[in-house]
């Protein structure tokens, strides 16, 4: 357990649904076993784009400034929003930048891409390994539990609403089989033209 | 010089019985681990009136696979000679070595305990002698992960896991070995309900959460069949067959479904 | 000589020094075998439709060096039955010497009834198993090939760990890697094996031989196979490997055959 991955806890998810994407986590910060917070979101907008951001807290704190830095900087240089492949790009290459001394974080990222109308999700390894995936993208200490989850209740083309029951179960069933992750959860579900981000209380233990 | 041969007082002695005078502090050696892990998982769940007991037939040592079909669910008791029936079965996940020895051990002694005692051993015994068998060797453990099933005294659905070293409980269901992990927590939500609440019952804490009962048996062979062919997707160590054990009181029904080979 | 007996008939301390007797441990930890020293390595079998076949090749090496060029790796038990072991050698021999007073106990009583290929692997598993469990292992893989109670193909392992397990296709050691893909596009499945001929699987075997000597670094072309069916094992003992093409060594860097 002295894996800086697995320090703090916390768990990510993402799935693609039909024109929609959601991205859930929970809310739990750790030290080992002992909690020391239960609000603390692991999910980040910038703009149309939603990145999660799992493993050492700090890092996840230092990179989500980075890319709030970097995103802005894309959009006052570009002026538009970026786009979430191109998010996608932008985090594997910072991250592999850190090839030798990386931040120990394992990135997931959802959105619609507002030029095609596609609903897109993607997760990283540490360094920058994109995994492009049609379904859904797991990270974090519960990620065993939630590939479970996931590949038991996920199915294809499902209405915002379906996307959201699926997403919170499969969240909220795997952080209970996990003692480092829970305490509470965050779940955005992703439309074209509406964002809906809901709190779920989950088990408090 | 009289004693030019006898041991200096600070150097080594030359007989078995005079304790050498160099302790041997930093002796280095290989050693032998004598135990693998043959991977694979297996699963169980009760209903009203059955017990299914599941496990993927893939067995494995590193990256090689051995062979797709080695049973890791066994009938305990079956005596082909008198012609008794089991009725009850035992899954062992881990070591298979240590699986198999095991197996054997406990069905001697259901067998033993029907000559002895003229009747068939309940499932609530054997979950016990079970937790002494794994206990008697607490310090050699049988490196697996075992589950036991059949049907209680009143005809219902009986499911006790173990772990290595003998400690035991009674469940409606439980997931074991390699993707145990990945299962587990779907069982949790399709078997007992959890995260599940009725819907309009309430508002906050005032939710009522949804009471786990127990599924008729083609729902639960279903849920079986789901589960494994999640943790094939996503588990290197689990694949090629899927052999399910289900007692009911006309016996132990035997059913084996391909899964993935890859 | 002195008053020492313990001393008497080794050389003086002036000679080569104390005589350091800590080889001899009395308390020290009961040295087993934690690996092996002599070696043999990949063992083939394949079942078909009447029987099995088995390949050894007849190397024993001591680490790198190929050190014994005629050892044979495969033995018949009961002419029905032919074990094959890769791993230790002396293990090898020792267990050999097990079979054999087995195989005297169990004919002196004759009772018509024999050992089948199924009832010495259980034999054979038990005594690994219980060897592991000592602390004091058997350094072998063995695959056991014959025919069980009703006259149908057996084939199965047995490892230092007790670990067995059974298949249409084995292979130990190296084979494990090489062998057992190509040997599997041959029979896949067990309800497969009924269409697969001695031809079909004595065939493979032999190729699969010549792949391991291609890549095998212990190997050696010289080699054992063994049939076994219902009239009995026919065993060669001095098989060579033939047809070998090394043309592909031309392609490769390390071969020898570049000069630059």
């Amino acid at each position: 357990m002295s894996s800086p991955f697995s320090i703090n806890g916390g768990a990510c998810v993402a799935m693609v649904g039909k024109d929609c994407v959601a991205i859930a986590c929970d809310l739990r910060l750790g030290l080992q076993s002992l909690t020391v917070s239960n609000n603390f979101p692991k999910i980040f907008p910038y703009g149309d784009v939603y990145l999660g951001l799992t493993g050492l807290a700090t890092d996840v704190t230092t990179v989500a400034d980075l890319f709030r830095y970097k995103v802005n900087m894309y959009r006052l240089r570009e002026e538009r929003q970026i786009s979430p492949q191109t998010m996608a790009n932008l985090v594997s290459t910072s991250l592999y930048e850190k090839r030798f001394g990386p931040y120990f974080v394992s990135p997931v990222i959802a959105g619609i891409n507002h030029t095609t109308g596609k609903p897109f999700i993607c997760g990283f390894d540490s360094i920058g390994c994109i995994d492009f995936a049609k379904d859904f993208i797991v990270s974090g200490t519960a990620s065993d539990q939630l590939f479970g989850t996931c590949e038991g209740l996920w199915e294809p083309d499902m209405e915002p609403e379906d996307l959201f029951e699926t997403i919170s179960q499969a969240l909220l069933n795997a952080v209970d089989r996990d003692a480092l992750s829970g305490w509470g959860a965050y779940v955005y579900v992703i439309e074209k033209d509406k964002v809906t981000k809901r709190l779920l209380k989950g088990r408090q233990d | 010089m009289l004693n030019a041969n006898s041991p200096l007082a600070s150097g080594p002695s030359y007989s078995f019985a005079t304790p050498p005078n160099q302790t041997s502090t930093n002796i280095k050696q290989h050693s032998f681990n004598p135990y693998t892990d043959n991977g694979g998982s297996t699963l169980g769940i009760t209903g009203d009136d059955f017990a299914i007991l599941a496990g993927d037939t893939r067995s494995t040592s590193g990256y090689n696979i051995n062979t797709r079909y080695a049973p890791k669910v066994f009938k305990i008791g079956e005596d082909d000679g008198t012609g008794e029936s089991a009725h009850i079965v035992l899954s062992v996940v881990g070591f298979a070595a240590d699986g198999n020895a095991l197996k054997e051990r406990l069905n001697a002694i259901v067998k033993m305990y029907r000559y002895q005692h003229g009747k068939p051993m309940s499932v609530k015994a054997c979950a016990q002698r079970l937790s002494t068998i794994l206990y008697g060797k607490r310090f050699f453990p049988y490196y697996v992960h075992a589950i036991l099933g059949g049907l209680d005294e009143e005809g219902k659905g009986a499911l006790y896991s173990y772990d290595p070293v003998g400690s035991y409980e009674r469940e409606q269901c439980r997931a074991a070995g390699a993707a145990a992990s990945l299962i587990m927590p779907f069982l949790d939500n399709q078997v007992n309900f959890k995260n599940q609440y009725i819907p309009g019952s309430g508002e906050g804490h005032a939710l009522e959460a949804r009471k786990a009962t127990p599924l008729p048996r083609a729902e639960v062979e279903q849920l079986v069949r789901d589960a494994f062919t999640s943790a094939v997707e996503r588990h290197i160590e689990v694949g090629d067959g899927l052999q399910m054990l289900v007692v009911t009181k006309n016996g132990i029904e035997e059913i084996y479904d391909p899964l993935k080979k890859d | 000589m002195n008053h020492l007996p313990q001393a008497w008939g080794r050389p003086r301390n002036a000679i080569l020094g104390a005589y350091n007797p800590s080889i001899l441990q009395p308390s020290g930890p009961k040295a087993h075998t934690t690996s092996p020293i002599v070696t043999g390595t990949s063992v083939l079998a394949v079942k078909f439709k009447d029987g099995v076949v088995i390949a050894a090749d007849n190397l024993a090496s001591y680490g790198s060096l190929a050190r014994f060029t005629d050892v044979k790796r495969l033995r018949t038990f009961n002419r029905r039955t032919v074990v094959g072991f890769g791993g230790d050698v002396s293990d090898m021999q020792y267990l050999d010497r097990l079979l054999l007073s087995l195989d005297i106990e169990e004919n002196y009583g004759s009772s018509g009834h024999d050992l089948n290929a199924l009832n010495l692997h259980t034999y054979l598993a038990k005594v690994m198993y219980k060897r592991r469990s000592d602390i004091n292992p058997l350094w072998n893989q063995l695959l056991v090939a014959g025919l069980d109670g009703l006259d149908q193909p057996f084939l199965s392992s047995v490892d230092l760990l007790g670990t067995t397990f059974s298949s249409p296709t084995l292979a130990t050691g190296f084979g494990a890697h090489l062998a057992q893909p190509l040997l599997r596009k041959v029979v896949d499945d067990e309800a497969k094996v009924g269409s697969v001929t001695r031809e079909q699987a004595t065939n493979a075997v032999r190729e699969c031989m010549k792949v391991l000597f291609y890549r095998d670094a212990r190997s050696l072309d010289k080699y054992s196979i063994a049939v076994i069916t219902k009239d009995g094992v026919e065993l060669k003992e001095d098989e060579e490997l033939e047809n070998q093409s090394w043309a592909f060594a031309e392609m490769i860097k390390g071969y020898g055959t570049q000069t630059v």
